[in-house]
Formats: structure tokens, C-alpha cells, sequence
């Protein structure tokens, strides 16, 4: 046995990435909390005194499958010279991701809780305002360097890129025929060339994956 | 209240509403049971599952409530192919009541289809119904010459995407992306991507 305090330090973590697990494969109106509890090794009472509700542990769980995704994210974009290829980088990794917990189901419970919840809505609107920001962060840096056309109001461009890619996503999740993860990347760098005056190319990455299909 | 609307037909919109304001899960049949007045065994015996209710649901939401979008043969302004485009992007968006209870439904089918392969052609067939339609206007603006060539059912596509993603913000009620700015960015793209000079489809309508 750990020591107590030791434990008591993992056991949220532990929770909210157990009840990650479960939300996604059952849904959030499925899920008992006994299920996560079972999932994360401990009881019931144990959860309920760290998490008030399901809809607590939604949040939550986005919020740490997201958090899990942004890691990922900076680790690359700090590896990207420049903002173009930031911004295919962001749409890959968006697009294409390791699929499972990063694809749009945990974001369609969100939309359809924070209708009805306004705690998850809000946190829903802190989640999108994080990915529009960087979005917009790249094309004023990408707008500063030259790369990208002036005009474009970056603030603008992210709602629309981020709103294509979810519109998209939900199609890919849902396996929409025609609509493939590879196909997302085109149409998003198409859109996002177009209006920023540039030729965004996919990378290796989406060339290598759409082949091996 | 007309004796000829159909006992289906009243749980259909009995369930519409009640799938709008307590989600798919938070549907009691013996509620719809109650508003179609009927009873529940005769919901039981339209509707075997929740699955195949919300597959109903959808369609009669969509046909029903959509006014604007089925009425469209008629009722779309014959002016430009641009003006058509532009009420077509208005009546897929949470414009009206009707509209807003038909995207509520239609976010639920996102979810549930996720998870359940067996509702996805129910997903596929209203993808597929819409693309129809703005693919179709598209082509004929091309022909026309009113539109830039292009490739309709790409141009399509990507009108779809744009409308669910701003869609759903305006839905959740982010203050940033009201109605009207969802209408003009939809709007504003395909514009460019038709290669008309404006900003817009059209030129904006009187507040």
C-alpha cells in the first residue's frame, strides 16, 4: 500500500481519465458511475465526492482529452518553422489525430449536454475559444512574416476554419461515405488556401496515411 | 384541430418535441404517448425502438418543420441562382423555432449514430438529400454562368461543413456567433468560392 497521501494525489487523474474511457464507449446517459468507478479502481462515494455529477465528469473528461490533444499539438508546432506549415500542422493533427478519444464523439455529448447544462456549456465555449485562438495566432503570425494575405481578419478566419473542421469531423466520426479523414485535410487546406492567399501542401503524413488505405 | 392527421403522425410530432426539449435518452414514450393521445402500446407498435423513433422523428422534423426548405421549389426567390443559395443557407441554419427543434434533433442523431452503426444511413440519406440540393443549384448557377466554374459537389460539400460547424455554435448560444453572423460568414464563403464579386451571395436584405 502507498502511502495515503500519495494515493489521494492520483486518485482524481485517475477518475477523469477512467471516466474519459467510459463516456466514450457508452455515452454519458449509458454511463453509471459505478462504470467508472470499476474502470478507475474505487467506489462510487469516492467519485461523487471529487465530481457533484456525469456532467461534471464530462467536462472534465474533455477537458483532459483535450488538454491530452493540445500537448501533443504544441509539441509539434514548436517543432514547425513558420506559420504555413503551423497551420497544416494543426490541421492534421486535428484532422487525423490517433483517432479513438480524438475524434468528435466526446464533442457531440458536449453539444448536446450544454444545451440543457449551462456549466457545460461554458466550458464547451472555454475549450473552442483555446483552439480558435491558436488558429488565429498562426495567421497573424503567418500575416506579420509575409506568408499569408493581409486582408484576411484572423479572428474571422479561425471561427470558419474550426467550424469546417468540426462540420467535417462529425461526417469522419460518423463514417460518411466519401468523407475520409485524408479527404478533411484537403478540403480544410484548400479553404484555409484560398482565403489566406497561399499553397498549403499536405504533408507526408497524410500522403503516406491515405495510401496505405 | 383536424380529425385527418393521423394517430403516427401526432406521435411523430409529439415526439419531435419532446426529443428537442429532453434529448433522445430523456424520452418517455409514456409522455408522447400522453401529448399524440394515444395510447402507449400503439407508440410501442409504430415504433418498436427509441433508434427507429429518432430515425422518424428526424424525417418528419426535416420534412415538416423545415417549411422553408421543402416549400423551396416554390417559395426560393427565381431571381438569381445567388439569392437561392443564399435562402438555402438560411433555412439550413437555427433561424426559426421549427429550425432550431430540427437541428436539436439533428445533433442528437450525431451523437447517437456514433455510436450506434445502425442509425448511420439515417445520417447518410439527410447528408445526401442536402447535398443533393445545394450540389444542384450550384450546377445550374454554373451553367447559367452565374457561377465560376467549379466543382458543384465539392463546393457543396464544403457549404454543408461550414453551415453544421457554425450551425452548432449559434445552437449552444456562444454570443460571438449570433444568427446573422453565421449567415453572412456561410454566406461570404460560398460567395468567394463561386467567384461572385461580393461579399455576400446577395446584397444584405433590411434589418
Amino acid at each position: 500500500m502507498s502511502p495515503r497521501p500519495k494515493v489521494e494525489h492520483l486518485r482524481k487523474p485517475q477518475i477523469i481519465a477512467a471516466a474519459a474511457d467510459v463516456l466514450y464507449e457508452r455515452g454519458l446517459f449509458d454511463t453509471r458511475i459505478g462504470d467508472i468507478a470499476e474502470r478507475a479502481g474505487t467506489s462510487s462515494p469516492t467519485i461523487l465526492y471529487y465530481f457533484e455529477s456525469k456532467d461534471r465528469l464530462l467536462e472534465e473528461a474533455v477537458d483532459y482529452t483535450d488538454r491530452d490533444f493540445y500537448a501533443r499539438l504544441l509539441d509539434g508546432q514548436a517543432q514547425r518553422e513558420g506559420a504555413a506549415d503551423k497551420l497544416v500542422h494543426l490541421i492534421e493533427e486535428t484532422s487525423l489525430g490517433p483517432g479513438g478519444l480524438s475524434d468528435w464523439t466526446l464533442w457531440m455529448e458536449m453539444w448536446v449536454r450544454a444545451r440543457r447544462d449551462p456549466a457545460v456549456r461554458s466550458t464547451y465555449f472555454r475549450l473552442d475559444r483555446r483552439q480558435r485562438k491558436l488558429i488565429a495566432d498562426i495567421v497573424r503570425e503567418g500575416q506579420a512574416s509575409g506568408d499569408f494575405a493581409g486582408e484576411v481578419d484572423p479572428d474571422e478566419f479561425a471561427i470558419a476554419l474550426s467550424g469546417l473542421m468540426d462540420g467535417l469531423g462529425v461526417q469522419v466520426t460518423l463514417g460518411q461515405p466519401d468523407v475520409t479523414a485524408e479527404r478533411m485535410v484537403k478540403r480544410c487546406l484548400a479553404m484555409a488556401s484560398a482565403e489566406l492567399g497561399c499553397e498549403l501542401q499536405p504533408s507526408d503524413v497524410t500522403v503516406k496515411r491515405g495510401a496505405s488505405r | 384541430m383536424s380529425g385527418r392527421v393521423s394517430a403516427r403522425e401526432r406521435i411523430l410530432a409529439a415526439a419531435v418535441g419532446q426529443i428537442a426539449s429532453e434529448g433522445i435518452d430523456g424520452v418517455r414514450i409514456a409522455r408522447i404517448a400522453m401529448e399524440a393521445r394515444v395510447s402507449p402500446a400503439l407508440v410501442h407498435y409504430h415504433f418498436a425502438t427509441r433508434d427507429a423513433l429518432l430515425a422518424e422523428a428526424l424525417d418528419y422534423s426535416y420534412v415538416h418543420a423545415g417549411q422553408a426548405r421543402i416549400t423551396s421549389g416554390e417559395e426560393l426567390p427565381d431571381t438569381t441562382h445567388a439569392a437561392r443559395l443564399q435562402s438555402m443557407v438560411e433555412a439550413c441554419l437555427p433561424a426559426t423555432e421549427s429550425l432550431r427543434q430540427d437541428w436539436v434533433l439533428w445533433v442528437e442523431l450525431w451523437l447517437r449514430a456514433a455510436r450506434t452503426p445502425e442509425l448511420r444511413p439515417v445520417a447518410e440519406e439527410l447528408y445526401a438529400r442536402l447535398h443533393a440540393w445545394f450540389a444542384d443549384e450550384i450546377t445550374a448557377g454554373v451553367n447559367d454562368g452565374e457561377f465560376a466554374r467549379c466543382d458543384p459537389d465539392d463546393v457543396a460539400d464544403r457549404a454543408l461543413a461550414l453551415i453544421d460547424g457554425y450551425g452548432i455554435r449559434t445552437l449552444i448560444g456562444d454570443r460571438g456567433i449570433p444568427l446573422e453572423r453565421a449567415q453572412r460568414s456561410v454566406s461570404a464563403a460560398l460567395a468567394r468560392e463561386l467567384g461572385l464579386g461580393g461579399e455576400q451571395l446577395t446584397a444584405t436584405r433590411a434589418a
